[in-house]
């Protein structure tokens, strides 16, 4: 194709667009919705990602000592650890340490722990066991002994993440699905106005000998610039959302005392955001346009 | 050269359109197709643009043989012939050397080309002077004149006009019909489907009858009736 054959199906693309605002309006409209919601979806799977990374870095079996022991007491618990049989070894966290992974986990965000030293921290002993079956007992029986006040024990938050990101990705699949379709048979019928109108039109084109092709161009690209002008309207508005979004739970992490989570930054996602709207942007338009044109401009 | 051999046409309602049609035109002949609204000309002249395809037989126009082609040369086909419609087919919005332009650009001519040969087409029938005007300022006339620009302007071999002055009255007729022998006079093949009698009697050119979808008549020089008494199937 000749580039100013290409620069006339682009010019005649965005008539066809321009001319038939209402329903090109209606259709980037759905465009729209399908993306946000499709990056609704993305952007929570991102965020479970992330945070089954974070847990999956625990330890398996961790016991925390209340914030307020003293040395004395500590050992008595450390003395518990250490004559259970089912445990293999074990390293002891101090309140120093666990202060410094904590900064180091925040990472630029260590920010909020302004203000606060180590004597926030409990001390706690990472365990390994002897037996990795035998690990719901031993939490039971740590449990128990004075001093502690809690035992965590990542594998059952891992299990229960990863089922919620399963179960996720498979409604957000079947909807985005549901969505697609929808999104992709109101183009087709945005462009098949499009055709109607521009019959007369066509008819004399084929009669001068314009290819095929030189014909469909044109609702092609009417296709694609309502996809683009949805991705991108999209984009905006799923960045301005999860912004704000981001903003408000990152200053409410410790007043809620989810230190474990952590969402995302808008600059961590904005790029793939860019990507998949763009790609299901340019598809879903050309798609559309490819089904009404091939039962419409039979040429 | 255009050549039919036994073609016959049946539309699916059971219509039969053409019947064993054999037909030659040669090359830089001026032929009239005549016959009434429903005779078969109309089909004929659909046969050779590809817009139908003949039930039986051959076509070939300018060496395409148009009944075994593929859907993807029909373009190609259709450059390589003019055609001109009874409601002059311009697009609306354009002007009338946009109209011209658009055929060539359709042929992805170059910037230069269609800059060079629109004002010669548009010339050659007279519309220089309202090359910026818009297809609904102009009178029916000087509307068929663009379209005939537009059909001239990729230097086609074969004109085919399907009741190119049915829209129009006698004396305008009449120019159009100058222009088109004027347009054979620079070698191009002009065919003229049309059912207006006293044009195709003052011409005096082939003339080929068709009723029924049979070829009744072919003949030099000839005039829409037939002296002999065979013509009265026209009445």
């Amino acid at each position: 194709m000749r580039i100013r054959t290409a620069r006339y199906i682009i010019k005649e693309g965005i008539v066809n667009t321009y001319r038939n605002i209402l329903m090109s309006l209606a259709s980037i409209m759905i465009v729209i919705a399908t993306l946000v919601v499709f990056g609704f979806f993305l952007l929570i799977a991102m965020n479970l990602e992330l945070n089954i990374s974070v847990f999956k870095e625990l330890p398996e079996l961790e016991v925390f000592c209340y914030v307020e022991l003293d040395d004395n007491q500590v050992s008595q618990v450390e003395e518990s650890v250490k004559n259970n049989i089912k445990v293999s070894k074990y390293d002891i966290v101090t309140k120093l340490q666990a202060f410094e992974k904590m900064e180091e986990r925040f990472g630029e965000d260590s920010i909020i722990l302004d203000g606060y030293d180590e004597s926030i921290f409990p001390v706690s002993f990472i365990i390994y066991l002897k037996d990795p079956s035998q690990s719901a007992e031993v939490v039971d029986e740590f449990k128990n002994v004075s001093g502690v006040e809690k035992v965590s024990y990542h594998q059952q938050t891992i299990d229960m993440i990863s089922k919620v990101t399963y179960w996720m990705r498979f409604i957000s699949g079947f909807m985005i699905m549901i969505l697609l379709i929808i999104s992709v048979f109101i183009i087709s019928n945005t462009i098949k106005i499009t055709v109607f109108a521009r019959r007369r039109e066509i008819n004399i084109m084929k009669f001068i000998g314009a290819t095929d092709w030189f014909i469909r161009w044109p609702f092609v690209v009417e296709g694609v610039i309502i996809g683009i002008l949805g991705a991108a309207i999209a984009f905006i508005l799923s960045g301005i959302g999860y912004n704000a979004l981001e903003n408000r739970f990152n200053q409410d992490l410790l007043s809620l005392n989810l230190m474990f989570f952590k969402m995302l930054k808008i600059s961590d996602v904005w790029a793939q955001l860019v990507l998949y709207y763009s790609v299901i942007g340019v598809v879903v338009g050309a798609v559309g346009s490819f089904l009404s044109i091939r039962k419409y401009l039979r040429v | 050269m255009i050549e039919l051999k036994d073609v016959t046409k049946k539309y699916p309602n059971g219509t039969v359109a053409l019947q064993d049609v054999n037909l030659k035109i040669e090359k830089g002949e001026f032929v009239f197709i005549v016959g009434q609204s429903g005779s078969g000309k109309s089909t004929l002249v659909k046969l050779l643009l590809k817009e139908e395809d003949p039930t039986e037989g051959e076509v070939s126009v300018n060496g395409y043989e148009v009944t075994a082609m593929d859907r993807k040369d029909v373009p190609y086909l259709r450059r390589s012939l003019g055609v001109v419609f009874q409601d002059f087919r311009l697009l609306p919005n354009k002007t009338v050397y946009e109209n011209v332009a658009f055929a060539m650009q359709i042929t992805e001519s170059l910037p230069k080309e269609i800059r060079r040969q629109v004002p010669m087409a548009l010339a050659l029938v007279g519309l220089s002077r309202k090359a910026n005007m818009y297809p609904h300022q102009l009178s029916g006339g000087e509307q068929q004149r663009a379209a005939l620009a537009r059909a001239l302007v990729n230097n086609p071999s074969v004109l085919i006009a399907d009741e190119p002055t049915g829209n129009l009255d006698p004396e305008t007729s009449f120019e159009i019909m100058k222009l088109l022998c004027e347009v054979n006079h620079r070698g191009t093949t002009v065919i003229v489907a049309t059912h207006e009698k006293t044009i195709v009697d003052e011409m005096k050119k082939r003339v080929v009858a068709i009723n029924k979808g049979l070829i009744i008549r072919d003949q030099e020089k000839g005039l829409y009736k037939d002296e002999d008494k065979n013509s009265q199937i026209y009445n």
